[in-house]
């Protein structure tokens, strides 16, 4: 089952480079539905009460290397499986409204980024995991730098430098653990799970610590490293930035839950207040850039730090409720993050900019792009109702018990969240424009795209309890290795 | 005969094609004094695959006249290329790969 | 009680969910169904549901009251809202007869005011839009006040936070409106934060967002006074005194008047600001605890009365009168809820969501009249001309005085009762809220007379005449020329003469306004202190009984004062008309203190909004381009320093190349020849 979820986009992608060109973008939609389809399939047959993995998939690879071909979901997982499914089935029914030029290699670029990433997510396997972390960057290095606009290539590089070297320490950190844990077994293995079973000494654990949280604090990105966000933000062509945005930032936070806490606790415990302080200025100097910013894409961009300075300080109160709560909001953000730049894609068409100050007015003719929008927007500053307030709700209340000061100031992110994303609705849809500008309402297809994702939102909102329950389990693993060593 | 004397010819041949390659300008005498590098290797495989008695040297001179054999097809057709195309034959002219 | 043959238990909680399923079902018909429901269609669907909700209510209370006294606090949760990890959070009510009373009264006066806004937003061209966020905003605000948790609560409180910006910014094409909702909105979520701290402190201390557990619990868990209590109350009083209007977060809800009338009336009078003092109701044997935090809250409350009372003295925006007055008012809720006149303070609420309604109601139909100019200097002499709006304007003025006999006379006479018999530091909030009854007497017949009395203007003449006023749409705020297509409150105006449902609406307001306080007559009878009893059980300060004949001296001494100040009004505005105008000359310094409403804007825009831009502009200039960009500047410069060490070797010389090589080989082979002997 899982094999098939993993490799069922890269396959049609390869398809698509095949056929003729008209052909490519209906096959990808499909593609990318029929994993969508397995992904809910998943989530169905999950079994909420284990913390372990389920569906495993568990092969000899490399024997010499002890590296293993094993896949597995578990409560972290399983949305962020499905999460990606969605987003991409969305990108791609989005993309293939308005065709790029070589949309051949577009979509079969989309098919191998889907399924490094879901690789990423579903690896057992540490080496398995570095690698599909570092074969997601491939297929964005293309879309960007050959379908972005702007000054693209200036852009990817600064990408690729950022993001390879986090890799590279996390290939080297990777090594290391196998390694060290070797010594003392006798045998080379890189499974996480025999990793977590034969803890590193201390002092080992806080340098491979440190790589592989400059690794995923990059990714993320977190202040003071999003030094490539912005412009990359600005380069990346609005679906593939739905992407960006909504899906690869989380594999590194899913890093943290997946390889860093259980493997590294007392480096965790170590390095807590760190990390706290890294995700409550995450909070602040996003928030406070995104009310300064013009550009719509950018002022998504900036909310997706604090977003994701949230996350991380919900994983580092290394609590149950705290690391449950950003299992929540990962998903949440993702669902929030991607159909708000799609629909930064259907302003941009309609007034020929991306900058919020010529807009205004939209939502003179278009009333349902508009309320899409609207809950959209009051997602993203998490509006109590809403999963996403659900999601910092339990954060912050883990990190209420744990360190209160940094939560008396994360929850100032909370208010800027509001007048930021107000600020862009308000802007964009209200008011009146500088100019001219055509308000037109959204296309049934396009609404078709994005109606689902919308739905999904208010879906959650009413029960977010379906992810909380589902990561429970797995949320109270995580923590547990820490609860018990302190 | 004494495995001395090989080695000192093949070292005398090696030495004179090093010295061809360093000082000729042409590119086909530099291609030359690779081959007669080559060629000395192989004279001192085959002497130490006499001298052992086995015979792992001759398959390495093998070897090696076959890889001579391909860097000539490779090398003659690049001097080829270059005269078709009236680059300067002179191999100090030739230096787009300063850093 | 069962209903035997088919299985479904009704009951009060039933009612209850039904209560909150009615306006939310509407306002998904009427959000959905926009574009195919014709004419007044939508409003008439809104109303319905709302008024469905109002009789669901009426059912709740009757059912409760069947209930002993000490059993009228009933729970019932549809399903685990999100339950994981330690936290329980159940999607839950609680029907009691604090919360069904708060039920009552907004679903009661909402049903009114949808009527009245069917007439008065007929010509406008949002009208399925408004009357889906002013359902939306009912639902909300019900699911505020039946909530059985602090998520739950905090959930209304954000909803109808977002529904009030969704209605002050219903005319999204005024840029005044929208900048207004975004201040009411961003206000509003400091408060949210601030309940969401209380409720983290409390899950702390006692594990639970429940009500019943929480208060259950709180008197064995904390000391009298402890420091944990008293910033848990102090952090619910910032989420009530954000909703409330109250000092220093006060100074959205003046600006909330951009929105239409009716929303100002229902929202902005009636209901939703009253829920900080809902509230503080609820929350009280937590305050009760913290005697501190009770007593802060209470002076809050009647600087805030004091301050506001004086602003409306001088405000000429006829709106924004009003709005000034319900801040005062609802300073009076806030200072009784705080000091322990928890009945008293409800009654307030009642009477005050009466009245104050009417009064808006009755100036949305002057307005009209004027053509949307809403300056009180150009109006005069509406009585022949409206005499139906003049009357009930006057009636409403009347009950905000406490004219003897009226619903606000005992309500707020209750209140200033309670306040002198705790006695103590108490007297003097009493005598302060003698001092402000005294400033609202003036400045409601402020309003009354200079709209009602005098020669009539020119848009009144008009309207003897049979015409209704028409002007350019422009906005009146900015003289900004409206979009006639959306935003904008549409070509025709329409008021209460001759419009029906304008009418019943402002009818039944008014006898509710004069009659309503008759249900709680010191000595007579005690109706909502009977009713509220079930929701205040164990309180101590909720038993405290004022004598009869006290209250009676108060009332005594509150009828006196209003009609003090009734008279000065008259002397001032109909007797000689000019002399405010002499007066504001000779204290000009007081009069531009009260009229830049004490500078307390202006020191909010100094102390909080700069500041903040001011960091957010240096993060975009100088952290992004020095610290961030810096980090790549210098990586990037190391490794181009490094490069260029070793560019030389790369000569592009092919011998140079093969030197090198044969060099090397014969470096290694010297070193093994070296290394072996």
């Amino acid at each position: 089952m899982l094999n098939v979820v993993l490799w069922l986009p890269l396959a049609v992608g390869i398809v698509c480079l095949a056929l003729p060109r008209r052909a490519a973008a209906p096959l990808a939609v499909v593609g990318t539905l029929g994993t969508l389809a397995l992904a809910i399939g998943l989530i169905a047959d999950f079994d909420s009460g284990s913390p372990g993995l389920q569906h495993v998939v568990d092969e000899p690879w490399i024997e010499d290397l002890g590296v293993r071909y094993q896949l597995g979901v578990d409560g972290i997982s399983i949305f962020l499986v499905g999460l990606t499914a969605l987003l991409w089935a969305g990108a791609t029914g989005f993309s293939a409204l308005r065709l790029p030029d070589r949309p051949r290699n577009y979509f079969f670029l989309l098919g191998l980024a889907e399924t490094a990433t879901l690789g990423a997510f579903l690896s057992q396997d540490l080496l398995m995991f570095v690698l599909f972390f570092d074969l997601m960057l491939v297929p964005f290095f293309f879309l960007i730098g050959s379908f972005g606009s702007g000054d693209r290539v200036a852009a990817t590089m600064k990408m690729i430098v950022y993001t390879l070297v986090g890799s590279l320490l996390m290939l080297v950190a990777a090594i290391a653990t196998a390694i060290l844990v070797s010594q003392e077994t006798g045998q080379l293995s890189f499974a996480i799970a025999e990793l977590r079973a034969h803890p590193l000494p201390e002092g080992s654990q806080q340098w491979i610590f440190c790589f592989f949280a400059a690794a995923f604090l990059v990714k993320m990105p977190a202040f003071p490293i999003h030094g490539w966000m912005a412009d990359a933000y600005r380069a990346a062509p609005l679906p593939v930035l739905a992407l960006l945005g909504g899906v690869l930032s989380k594999v590194g936070a899913y890093g943290f839950l997946r390889v860093v806490l259980p493997v590294y606790p007392d480096a965790s415990i170590h390095f807590q207040e760190v990390m706290l302080a890294i995700g409550v200025a995450s909070i602040l100097y996003g928030s406070m850039m995104a009310f300064t910013q013009t550009n719509a894409r950018l002022i998504a961009g900036y909310s997706s730090i604090a977003q994701l300075g949230f996350i991380t300080a919900g994983i580092f109160t290394l609590a149950p409720d705290g690391a449950d709560g950003a299992i929540l909001q990962m998903v949440n953000h993702g669902l929030v993050v991607a159909p708000l730049f799609l629909i930064v894609a259907l302003l941009a068409e309609r007034t020929g900019t991306e900058d919020i100050r010529e807009m205004g007015g939209l939502a003179k003719r278009a009333p349902v792009l508009a309320a899409m929008f609207l809950v959209v927007v009051l997602a993203t500053l998490a509006i109590p109702g809403s999963a996403n307030f659900i999601g910092e709700f339990y954060i912050l209340n883990a990190l209420f018990d744990t360190k209160i000061a940094f939560a008396v100031v994360a929850s100032a992110g909370i208010v800027l969240a509001a007048f930021y994303a107000l600020r862009l609705f308000q802007l964009t849809m209200h008011n009146r424009g500088a100019g001219e500008t055509a308000s037109r309402e959204v296309s049934l297809r396009d609404g078709l795209v994005l109606a689902p994702l919308v739905a999904v939102i208010v879906g959650l909102a009413l029960y977010p309890g379906l992810i909380l329950e589902r990561g429970e389990a797995a949320a109270l693993d995580r923590t547990a290795v820490v609860v018990s060593s302190e | 005969m004494d495995l001395s004397w090989y080695l000192v010819l093949s070292a005398l041949l090696f030495a004179v094609g090093a010295g061809g390659v360093l000082i000729r300008r042409s590119p086909l005498v530099i291609l030359l004094c690779l081959e007669l590098m080559l060629n000395a290797g192989n004279l001192a495989l085959l002497a130490f695959a006499r001298a052992n008695g086995d015979q792992e040297g001759q398959i390495f001179a093998l070897v090696v006249m076959v890889v001579a054999a391909c860097e000539v097809v490779v090398g003659l057709g690049l001097i080829v290329a270059m005269f078709r195309r009236r680059l300067s034959l002179n191999v100090d002219d030739l230096r787009g790969l300063r850093g | 009680m069962t209903c035997g043959a088919c299985g479904v238990s009704v009951s009060a909680t039933t009612y209850g969910w039904l209560i909150l399923g009615f306006p939310l079902l509407g306002s998904l018909v009427v959000g959905f169904g926009w574009r195919a429901l014709p004419g007044r269609t939508a409003g008439w669907i809104a109303t319905t549901a709302i008024g469905l909700a109002f009789l669901c209510s009426i059912g709740a209370v009757v059912m409760l009251l069947d209930e002993p006294t000490d059993a009228r606090q009933l729970t019932s949760s549809l399903w685990d809202y999100a339950s994981a990890a330690g936290v329980e959070i159940q999607l839950g009510i609680l029907v009691d007869p604090l919360s069904l009373l708060m039920c009552l009264v907004v679903s009661g006066v909402s049903t009114l005011i949808h009527l009245y806004s069917v007439s008065y937003l007929t010509s406008d061209q949002g009208f399925a839009r408004y009357f889906s966020y002013l359902n939306f905003f009912v639902f909300s605000m019900l699911l505020l006040v039946l909530a059985g948790n602090f998520v739950l609560l905090i959930v209304g409180w954000a909803f109808v936070g977002f529904a009030s910006y969704a209605l002050i910014s219903f005319w999204y094409r005024r840029t005044t409106a929208t900048k207004a909702g975004m201040k009411a909105f961003v206000i509003n979520v400091i408060g949210d934060v601030g309940l969401v701290l209380a409720a983290f402190l409390l899950f702390r201390e006692l594990g639970s967002f429940d009500y019943l557990t929480v208060f259950e619990q709180a008197p064995g868990a904390f000391e009298v006074n402890a420091g944990t209590v008293v910033a848990i109350c102090l952090l619910l009083c910032v989420g009530a005194f954000a909703k409330s209007a109250q000092l220093p977060l006060h100074s959205w809800l003046p600006d909330a008047m951009e929105g239409p009338t009716p929303v100002s009336a229902l929202i902005h009078a009636a209901t939703m600001v009253t829920a900080g003092v809902y509230l503080i109701a609820r929350a009280h044997p937590l305050f009760e605890l913290a005697p501190t935090a009770a007593d802060i809250a209470a002076f809050v409350g009647l600087a805030t009365l004091i301050f506001a009372a004086t602003v409306a003295l001088v405000v000429t925006d006829l709106k924004r009168i009003i709005a000034y007055s319900t801040i005062s008012q609802i300073g009076y809720m806030i200072v009784a809820v705080s000091i322990g006149a928890y009945a008293a303070g409800l009654f307030h609420l009642i009477t005050h969501a009466f009245f104050k309604a009417l009064l808006f109601m009755a100036a949305g139909s002057v307005i009209a009249a004027m053509a949307g100019r809403q300056d009180i200097d150009g109006m005069s002499g509406f009585r022949r001309a409206m005499p139906f709006t003049s009357l009930l304007l006057i009636v409403g003025a009347l009950a905000l005085a406490g004219f003897p006999g009226m619903s606000g006379f005992f309500s707020k006479d209750e209140i200033i009762g309670f306040a002198f018999h705790r006695g103590g530091i108490y007297v003097v909030f009493g005598i302060g809220m003698y001092v402000a009854a005294f400033i609202t007497a003036v400045y409601a017949f402020r309003i009354g007379f200079r709209v009602v009395a005098g020669p009539p203007c020119e848009q009144a003449r008009e309207l003897e005449q049979g015409h209704l006023a028409h002007s350019e749409p422009t906005n009146p705020a900015t003289g900004e020329r409206e979009d006639t297509e959306v935003g904008f409150p549409g070509p025709e105006h329409h008021i209460a003469e001759r419009e029906m449902p304008m009418k019943i609406a402002m009818a039944a307001l008014g006898v509710l306004a004069v009659i309503g306080g008759l249900v709680q007559i010191p000595g007579i009878d005690d109706l909502i202190e009977k009713v509220a009893a079930g929701s205040f059980e164990g309180s101590k300060l909720f038993e405290v009984v004022v004598p009869t004949g006290e209250a009676w001296e108060g009332l005594a001494i509150g009828g006196a004062i209003a009609i003090a100040g009734i008279s000065l009004a008259y002397y001032c505005y109909v007797v000689s008309p000019g002399i405010t105008l002499s007066l504001a000359e000779r204290l000009r310094a007081l009069h531009s203190f009260l009229i830049h409403k004490w500078y307390l804007d202006e020191l909010q825009d100094i102390l909080v909004y700069r500041p903040v831009i001011a960091v957010g502009r240096f993060c975009n200039a100088v952290v992004e381009r020095v610290v961030v960009d810096g980090i790549v500047k210098v990586t990037v410069g190391a490794v181009r320093g490094v490069g260029s060490l070793v560019q030389a070797a790369q000569s592009g010389f092919v011998r140079a190349y093969a030197l090198l090589v044969i060099t090397g080989f014969a470096a290694l082979g010297l070193y093994f020849l070296v290394a072996s002997t």
